[in-house]
């Protein structure tokens, strides 16, 4: 199991590249961190079941195709003409 | 009693009973999500929450469930808290007819009290930011007040937009939004984007409970926010200019953020836990910049668990939801009575209508969905005679079950517009629409046996009353 803190990979698509967005305003309490790649965003306090790549639902594992395939919200609309 | 911030509301729901600070440690996570959860299931008189000991914090203070009942709905307001809900949403009715109310523009907001500006921006520093539900790709901010104005009229008072749209804290100084196409905030960015420009918005965080009612009200796209705010207040609505974008934000916030939609910019963002209690999937959404945030000193940062519904979001647009929609109908069919849209921001709505003649109910249950709501909403409308309380339930199901024959009573519209977020939605943004006509057929429709409904007896109205009398005279 991984220890306690860092976690080096994410939990939800596996990325290796890690890095983090916050410190606990008490010192050493916990740190908040964000995947480079599918920007996950995890506190390391949090169950593992969120913070775990082992522990977390397959339901909402993504992958380098789900973001790319994942639909625009809102279109982007074409640029309007010059005229 | 009408609450110029966040702040004067809590110290009225304090008073009347109805805040619980909880004082004892608690973690982030699970703890904040899973408390505000189980405040949603503890009934229609459930407490708001109060929190000022989460661990890792040194001064943390989080306001949640601040409308997740009918009596805090009703403290907001300014009604006693055993109001009942049709009473609640009649009153509603009652100040709307009051619109417009022009607001007041006050000076040096509490909020100017703090700014942080350039490299000094950082969203974590301000807000103690926590997850909601399992899935949720990151921290949400889901009861913020998101200001934006038309880019083709910017000094358009009426159409700057004041709305509530998730925002998902993806950075430092970087959040992901969700404009629902529907939406007033979709036509300012299409219009900003078809031009390849940004669109600068300002985010208040905190607000007066009328503010984020009105924040999630669908009203017209040329209709104020602030001076409906001042309408359902009974006083005009204290607003201040936001220092950098220049927009008309509430004078009352904890927080306000401002910055720019990037322009024809998208990223994955998501999935969230929603309003219809499923999860949106990822998607590639709009990028906010965050220039400037302007606090107040120890600034109250509220937020809004959601998921399986009934939770605080279902009180919080519940009321405003019927209403626009029951002003929108009775514009152009007085007969309508009463319109109960509770149930999932609307996606099922019942309304009571008297009948000019057959066949006029379900062009009613027609309109609804063709109200500027309707168009993302009202996937099923149910009407009723004029007799039944749409927010009777027990009575609807009658009407139901002794009203409707499927073979004549069913609408079923195909591939009609609908908010992509509804489950059932194929391809997301689609969906047949039906209205189920549970009113009694009316000539020329000379359908079914009708005729000899059976009725209260006429003396049945004295013993209510009598029977009333002699229950409390026996206690």
């Amino acid at each position: 199991m991984g220890k306690e803190g860092f976690t080096p990979m994410c939990p939800r698509c596996a990325h290796e590249s890690i890095s983090k967005l916050a410190g606990s305003p008490v010192a050493g309490a916990w740190e908040v961190l964000q995947c480079q790649r599918c920007l996950y965003t995890w506190r390391t306090t949090e169950p593992d079941r969120r913070t775990k790549r082992d522990s977390y639902p397959e339901a909402f594992k993504m992958t380098q195709a789900d973001i790319d395939n994942a639909p625009e919200v809102p279109a982007i609309p074409a640029l309007r003409g010059r005229g | 009693m009408a609450y110029d911030d966040l702040r004067s509301y809590l110290e009225e729901l304090g008073e009347q009973q109805q805040l619980l600070h909880v004082d004892e440690q608690v973690d982030p996570e699970p703890d904040l999500a899973a408390a505000a959860n189980a405040a949603a299931r503890l009934g229609e008189n459930a407490p708001a929450l109060y929190f000022d000991n989460v661990t890792g914090f040194t001064n943390a203070r989080i306001a949640l469930n601040a409308h997740g009942s009918w009596a805090n709905h009703a403290v907001a307001m300014g009604l006693p808290t055993a109001t009942s809900t049709k009473e609640q949403v009649e009153e509603f009715i009652r100040r709307w007819e009051n619109f417009p109310v022009t607001p007041e523009r006050r000076q040096d907001p509490p909020w100017s009290e703090n700014v942080l500006e350039g490299e000094d921006v950082n969203l974590f520093d301000v807000l103690p930011l926590f997850r909601l539900n399992d899935g949720d790709g990151g921290f949400y901010l889901d009861k913020a007040a998101v200001v934006s104005r038309d880019p083709d009229e910017p000094d358009n008072f009426d159409k700057q937009n004041v709305g509530t749209y998730r925002l998902e804290v993806k950075g430092t100084d970087k959040l992901g939004m969700q404009p629902v196409p529907m939406h007033d905030i979709a036509l300012h960015l299409g219009k900003a984007e078809q031009s390849d420009e940004d669109l600068p918005v300002a985010i208040a965080l905190g607000n007066d409970p009328m503010i984020s009612i009105v924040a999630g009200t669908p009203l017209g796209y040329d209709q104020s926010e602030y001076e409906m705010a001042g309408a359902l207040r009974g006083t005009p609505a204290p607003i201040a200019t936001a220092p950098l974008t220049g927009f008309d934000v509430p004078w009352g916030s904890e927080v306000v953020l401002e910055g720019v939609i990037e322009g024809r910019k998208r990223e994955i963002e998501g999935p969230f836990g929603e309003f219809t209690g499923h999860y949106s999937g990822g998607r590639n959404m709009t990028v906010v910049r965050i220039d400037r945030i302007s606090h107040r000193t120890d600034p109250i940062f509220e937020s809004l668990y959601l998921g399986m519904p009934w939770t605080e979001i279902d009180y919080l647009i519940g009321p405003a939801t019927c209403v626009p929609l029951h002003q929108q109908l009775r514009a152009e069919f007085p007969e309508v009575q009463a319109v109960n849209a509770m149930y999932t921001h609307g996606l099922l709505a019942i309304v009571s209508t008297k009948k000019r003649y057959g066949g006029f109910a379900r062009a009613v249950g027609l309109r609804t969905m063709t109200t500027p709501h309707g168009l993302g909403y009202c996937k099923m409308v149910i009407v009723v005679d004029e007799d039944v309380d749409p927010f009777n339930l027990p009575q609807v199901m009658w009407a139901l079950s002794s009203k409707v024959n499927a073979a004549n009573d069913l609408v079923n519209l195909p591939n009609m517009s609908v908010l992509e977020l509804d489950p059932g939605s194929q391809p997301p943004g689609i969906s047949n629409k039906l209205v189920i006509d549970a009113t009694t057929p009316v000539s020329p429709d000379n359908r079914g046996h009708y005729s000899q409904p059976v009725t209260d007896l006429p003396e049945t109205g004295a013993w209510v009353e009598k029977l009333q009398n002699l229950m409390h005279g026996r206690s």
